[in-house]
């Protein structure tokens, strides 16, 4: 019995250490991917040998400099292709065989950046954009749809409101400046006559009111189009969830913030 | 521990499953669920079975005289605590681990929020709490980083208060079936605090050292008499013994079980104690007249459950105190008390030196025909064998078969008589050299 305790308590240890640091490794390599830079083949030729060497494999710019000496074929082989667009290079190890999965995972870690003006390439094989089954076709995600349904608002200073069964529920206020939301504030927030923006922290309701707030910090500066993550309000806040129980209709917000863009500017900046 | 169970037993299996039967309709069956929501449905009910066991074995450790005996006695109900404990141990760990997993399965971000929030999920953080408590008592009863002195493991084991009490806060937090959990948390802080706190003072009876008899060099038997009113108990079990005496170097204030070794008919309380520890050790020279605390009685070596059928006794070392209590018990009865069956003891004494008891047994042999006896020395004739045992008791398979001894002993004596196809469920022995 003390043997298998003593097993469940290391593997049980290891697991959570398991999950916990892969977290932390993926949350860097998210990172990574969002400060994609973007590099011109002028740039990548400044790169060219065993001191520096860039390439370009399917779009994504790979420093590869530290990992030569471990290519398994003589050097010269991957010299070859530094600082030059390599894709056929990576493409063929022989003659019609590609790198392999492995090695491909391999050289992601290698990835600085992608080639200027070559988006629509870029998608293999490093960088596949991993959509899951759940964001397709949703209307919280589609930035086309978002695009379709929205102007281009101008820059200023909007209001708007949503109210429902004969009473006003929300009324907000927001900055719109180049494209993205700034500023959001809440000029009044209620149900069936409870004002939320004036509850006690310890109120049953109080955590839909940070809720709210939350909504606010995480639009500030954000595309206008991140307005319709709030059909799943989820995507937005960290804690619509089981915890507090309390439970947060981010479509109210939503249809007061088009409300808003609908009348057009309240104020010029 | 034996495979018949108990009334007891049965009462703790179902309150074990309680809680879950409880959660059940809101947690349904994740049959053709994804692998996700099984996981969850895992992680959820392992979560509440670990708390239920956790709970069960703090109450199963009250401790309180007659109690144990709907388990078979205080060591059997010392093996279930232990069982129940090394379960809510391990699914504490599998419902962590599951939910973990199954919140993977949406991403790693949502994976790791789950185990560790915000730090003001409180209800979050009260389950890992318990588990650490949890760690700091077990680890030391399981053995993981070397093994602790008595006291200070029996110190250390009241962190499950703490454990328990996290656990139902996480539960109570968390869990909508909140009527069980307040039921099932009380009674487990009840049973601590009564064990720690309440009994030390309530249950414990004062009694005087009257005689301390030395029998050979390491082993005295200790006569005790009430300064008011005495436990009454039955041949065979046992008790705590805490002594005052102030002289003593050591185990002063401390309580350590001991086998009567006096009949229930006796006005004294006869223990045989042999120096196996320190505390035994210090007992050796007891003040006569010094104070000592006695709480019990515990155990049921003898079941009641044969009355009339013939037994065979075994004793070796100083495991014969419960068939001194025996044999005097069958000494002073009439003789229509039990046990009304015919009683051959065999007493596994190293040498004659060591048969201390030995004037004893063969006095009672003498004067009760229900009494046959006999010593082996295992010095002189080396190990019981199976021809020995038929000559002295030739009808051995037929009987029910008490030991007590050193561990080896005992083991030696019960695979030869499992060799012989004696049933294990007519073997009774009782050790409690872990209480």
């Amino acid at each position: 019995m003390n043997k298998i305790a003593f097993a469940g308590f290391i593997a049980f240890v290891s697991s959570v250490l398991t999950l916990v640091s892969l977290h932390a490794l993926s949350s860097d390599q998210y990172s990574t991917d969002a400060e994609d830079e973007h590099y011109t083949l002028e740039e990548v030729e400044e790169h060219n040998s065993a001191d520096s060497c860039w390439k370009v494999i399917h779009g994504g710019v790979y420093d590869i400099t530290d990992y030569i000496s471990q290519h398994p074929t003589d050097e010269e082989v991957i010299l070859e292709w530094c600082g030059r667009e390599s894709t056929e290079g990576w493409d063929n190890k022989r003659p019609g065989v590609p790198h392999s999965a492995r090695a491909a995972a391999e050289l992601k870690e290698y990835r600085i950046g992608r080639l200027e003006g070559d988006e629509a390439q870029s998608t293999a094989p490093e960088t596949q954009r991993e959509e899951s089954a759940d964001d397709a076709g949703s209307p919280a995600a589609d930035e086309r749809l978002h695009r379709a349904l929205l102007g281009l608002p101008l820059d200023g200073v909007y209001r708007g409101v949503f109210s429902d069964g004969g009473e006003m529920q929300v009324n907000v206020q927001f900055t719109v400046r180049e494209g993205a939301i700034e500023r959001l504030s809440y000029r009044y927030l209620a149900y069936r006559g409870e004002d939320y923006r004036r509850l006690e922290s310890d109120h049953a309701a109080y955590p839909v009111w940070v809720q709210h707030e939350q909504i606010a910090e995480r639009l500030e500066g954000k595309p206008l189009t991140a307005i319709f993550q709030l059909y799943e309000p989820e995507r937005l806040i960290d804690d619509v969830d089981g915890y507090s129980g309390a439970t947060l209709r981010g479509n109210k917000v939503l249809s007061a913030i088009r409300d808003g863009l609908n009348r057009g500017v309240y104020s010029w900046p | 521990m034996g495979v018949r169970l108990k009334v007891g037993d049965y009462v703790l299996i179902v309150v074990c499953f309680l809680p879950w039967l409880v959660a059940l309709p809101r947690l349904g069956w994740p049959i053709g669920a994804s692998a996700g929501s099984w996981l969850q449905w895992v992680g959820i009910s392992s979560g509440i079975l670990g708390l239920s066991t956790m709970l069960l074995a703090a109450v199963v450790s009250i401790r309180l005289p007659g109690f144990d005996r709907y388990f078979g006695g205080l060591a059997r109900l010392w093996g279930i605590h232990r069982w129940l404990g090394f379960a809510s141990f391990m699914l504490v760990m599998v419902h962590v681990t599951a939910l973990g997993l199954s919140a993977a399965s949406v991403s790693l971000p949502v994976a790791v929020a789950t185990l560790f929030p915000p730090i003001n999920h409180l209800s979050i953080w009260w389950g890992w709490f318990a588990w650490l408590a949890m760690l700091v008592f077990l680890a030391p009863t399981f053995n993981f980083f070397g093994s602790l002195s008595y006291q200070r493991w029996k110190s250390l084991h009241l962190f499950s208060a703490l454990a328990v009490v996290a656990g139902v806060l996480h539960a109570l937090l968390l869990a909508p079936q909140q009527l069980v959990w307040w039921m099932l948390g009380l009674a487990a802080i009840a049973a601590i605090v009564w064990r720690k706190a309440l009994s030390p003072r309530f249950s414990r009876v004062p009694y005087r050292v009257k005689s301390v008899t030395q029998l050979v060099n390491n082993v005295v038997e200790i006569a005790l008499v009430p300064e008011d009113k005495a436990i009454s108990y039955q041949t065979g079990q046992f008790i705590y013994l805490t002594p005052l005496d102030k002289t003593l170097a050591a185990g002063v204030g401390e309580e350590h079980p001991y086998t009567i070794a006096s009949a229930s008919g006796d006005h004294c309380l006869r223990i045989g104690i042999k120096a196996l520890g320190d505390a035994s050790a210090a007992l050796q020279t007891v003040t006569p007249g010094s104070r000592m605390m006695v709480e019990g009685p515990y155990g049921e070596f003898y079941t009641r459950r044969y009355p009339n059928r013939d037994q065979l006794w075994l004793g070796g070392g100083i495991g014969i105190t419960p068939f001194v209590a025996g044999a005097r018990h069958i000494e002073a009865k009439n003789t229509s008390e039990v046990p009304k069956g015919q009683v051959q003891l065999l007493y596994l004494a190293k040498n004659a030196q060591r048969a201390y008891y030995h004037t004893l047994f063969k006095h009672v042999s003498q004067m009760r025909e229900d009494f046959g006896y006999d010593v082996h020395y295992f010095q002189k004739e080396g190990p019981l064998t199976e021809e020995y045992l038929r000559w002295f008791c030739p009808d051995y398979a037929e009987r029910e078969i008490y030991m007590c001894g050193p561990p080896e002993m005992t083991q030696h004596v019960r695979q030869l008589l499992l060799d012989q196809g004696v049933p294990s469920s007519r073997i009774h022995s009782e050790v409690f050299d872990f209480l």
